[in-house]
């Protein structure tokens, strides 16, 4: 209901006329479409996941989506909603319920992120981030490092951030400049890290840098000596979640700090990022649902020629093909979440999922502004989708170097 | 501090669809839980963490209704009792015996809450039917509720006015939606709704040899609001004085 309402509330859009508004549609954040397809793909508890997912749609539409315009402006701030998000159970969701997950499904997970990507995508993606850091932690960390660090970032009352990006080196992680000097008990690290998401808000960091015997991963806490963060760096999307360059001086870190073995970073920060392709893909699939949404009430309220443009063939060929997209991806998250569950090897999955679904993400955002015209281009209730789905065909493996790693898997596989 | 509250598995008046004819499609249409009555749970609850004690769910309905339940459950009450009939086949009075009845049978209750009306057909009949059966001091229109020992000082809010009254528990109040803010249940609290018992009784076992009257549903149309739809043209000094006039003539503004 409160999504219908927020629909209605576009007619608050300055720039557009009374006559351009579009009129509310009947449809919900967590819809039948959903339902549908966690039927197919947990079929035997789909009713239990369908009513958490509900209830927590439910929560996003009244609690997050109103924020979303104003997120954008400048005008709100993402910790509050997202501290909310936490205390709700979003980060539980995935994660063994001994250190106070809830054990369900990756799958339930991705959808969630797909609806927070709807509600407003700069606070999913500074949850997809949290999230990634306990997953890792969950996988590669030691019974201690969970012990000490799990509850605490799956109930929200502390915040994570994952920095491997670095000024010059991206995807190509093993290339990174960072240090890591075993000094005594303990690691000296010097470099810096680049485009790094929660940065300066953040409790925890976990940070790769390279030891004597390759690129390892580490804990570091906010308050670590040596640690610092650039400014907010100036984004034309996702300006909600805080990005800046993470600064270590000489920051020196407790040997127990050290995740896993050494040397096993680059490995470790790759099965991370496969698994957070997924998430990353549901979010974009959640950012395209609302642009289509948007412009499919908008194309039936605004008027050219005596009808709704609604009915021009043009109009309806862009409705097909962004619902068709936005199902697609969906279809490719679901299926990528499933196979990881299965435990098999998702790589080529999730970025399958990753790419076809950022992708589709900007043609359906950007058919939204066509279908919308000028004040699609003008009004950043609309374009600000666009802006912010844009970052995702870079950010957690280019779309360029994932194409390289589906073929070279497909490959292997085929062999 | 023993509480009861009445929560109805209602149609989602917002997803109702109306016929060309104008007539409401009930069949496969949109349930869920009353709105009103996610006030009334929060009530309890925020009571209860005041004074401590349970709360108990009162429903009238299938076994659908079992979803609005485990939500309440959710939000924090302790156990559900669920009459099981499909309440559009009884009228008003039969849904205020068989609570009445539900409500002896797993009281006594301090206190029993009610919204002012479901959100679906919206009677507000319920609940002072419900303290008559009782036998009970019932209040309405509730927008604070403070419990001292024995008695409740309850702030009515009615059209133009707000009236404070004072009653001896055990009471029956019927809330309005700015009494509170309901709370979100959080997912846990949903994964462990399911364990919270829900005692199915029958209206036969509840109220043994009673008859329900058989009302007869002759039909239900949507009301057509036909829009005026008049201009005002010419000059602002002149058109604005012309609204005034149909705004005064319609009695929309006092002349």
């Amino acid at each position: 209901m409160a999504f219908r309402n927020y629909l209605r509330d576009l007619r608050t859009i300055k720039s557009l006329p009374k006559s351009a508004r579009p009129k509310a549609p009947i449809l919900a954040i967590y819809s039948a479409e959903h339902r549908r397809l966690m039927g197919i793909f947990h079929s035997s508890r789909h009713e239990e996941y369908e009513e958490l997912l509900s209830s927590l749609g439910s929560f996003m539409e009244e609690e997050i989506l109103p924020l979303s315009p104003k997120i954008d402006v400048g005008e709100a701030k993402i910790a509050g909603p997202r501290k909310a998000l936490f205390e709700q159970g979003m980060c539980q969701i995935p994660f063994p319920e001994e250190y106070g997950g809830l054990g369900l499904p990756f799958t339930v997970y991705a959808n969630a992120v797909e609806l927070l990507g709807t509600a407003d995508a700069s606070v999913a993606l500074s949850v997809e981030i949290h999230n990634a850091v306990a997953e890792g932690l969950n996988r590669f960390g030691s019974a201690d490092q969970k012990q000490k660090y799990l509850p605490s970032l799956l109930s929200g009352k502390s915040l994570a951030s994952f920095t491997l990006t670095e000024p010059a080196s991206g995807s190509d992680a093993g290339t990174m400049a960072t240090t890591a000097t075993r000094k005594g008990g303990e690691y000296s690290i010097k470099g810096s890290k680049m485009f790094i998401t929660n940065a300066g808000e953040a409790d925890l960091y976990m940070v790769f840098a390279k030891t004597d015997v390759g690129p390892s991963c580490f804990l570091v806490g906010a308050n670590a000596p040596g640690l610092s963060f650039g400014g907010d760096l100036k984004k034309m999307g996702m300006k909600g979640s805080r990005t800046s360059e993470v600064v270590f001086d000489d920051c020196r870190v407790p040997e127990e700090n050290l995740v896993g073995e050494e040397g096993k970073g680059a490995d470790y920060a790759k099965e991370i990022l496969h698994g957070a392709r997924i998430i990353v893909a549901a979010l974009n699939v959640g950012i395209a649902q609302i642009a289509y949404d948007k412009s499919l009430a908008y194309a039936r309220s605004r008027r050219a020629f005596g009808k709704p443009i609604s009915e021009f063939q043009l109009t309806r060929e862009k409705i097909a093909d962004m619902k068709t997209g936005i199902s697609a991806g969906r279809l490719l998250y679901f299926y990528a979440s499933s196979v990881k569950e299965s435990g098999a090897d998702f790589s080529s999955e999730a970025s399958q999922a990753k790419v076809f679904a950022t992708e589709m993400s900007l043609k359906v955002c950007d058919a939204a502004i066509q279908i919308y015209g000028g004040y699609g281009y003008t009004s950043d209730e609309l374009h600000r989708h666009w802006r912010d789905a844009r970052l995702l065909t870079i950010g957690e493996g280019t779309s360029e170097v994932l194409r390289l790693l589906i073929a070279r898997r497909e490959m292997a596989r085929s062999q | 501090m023993k509480i009861a509250v009445c929560v109805k598995h209602a149609i989602d008046e917002a997803e109702l669809k109306v016929d060309a004819g104008g007539t409401p499609q009930f069949a496969g249409a949109a349930s869920k839980m009353s709105t009103f009555d996610k006030n009334a749970v929060e009530e309890a609850l925020r009571l209860k963490g005041t004074h401590s004690g349970d709360v108990t769910l009162l429903t009238v309905g299938t076994a659908e209704a079992k979803k609005t339940m485990k939500e309440a459950l959710a939000m924090g009450a302790d156990r559900g009792v669920l009459v099981a009939v499909d309440p559009m086949s009884i009228d008003t009075g039969r849904t205020a015996e068989l609570l009445a009845a539900a409500a002896k049978k797993a009281g006594p209750f301090d206190l029993v809450l009610c919204s002012e009306g479901s959100s679906d057909i919206y009677s507000g009949l319920v609940p002072p039917m419900l303290g008559e059966l009782l036998g009970l001091p019932y209040v309405g229109y509730a927008k604070k509720i403070e419990v001292t020992g024995q008695s409740a000082k309850v702030e009515r809010s009615l059209e133009d006015s707000v009236e404070v009254v004072e009653a001896s528990l055990p009471l029956v109040v019927s809330i309005v939606s700015e009494i509170n803010e309901p709370r979100y249940p959080t997912l846990i609290q949903i994964m462990q709704a399911g364990k919270k018992p829900i005692e199915e009784v029958t209206p036969e076992s509840i109220l043994p040899g009673s008859k329900p009257a058989t009302p007869q549903f002759v039909g239900m149309k949507a009301q057509a609001m036909a829009r005026k739809k008049l201009v005002f043209e010419g000059p602002p000094e002149e058109t604005a004085k012309k609204l005034v006039d149909a705004l005064a003539s319609e009695g929309v503004i006092p002349r």
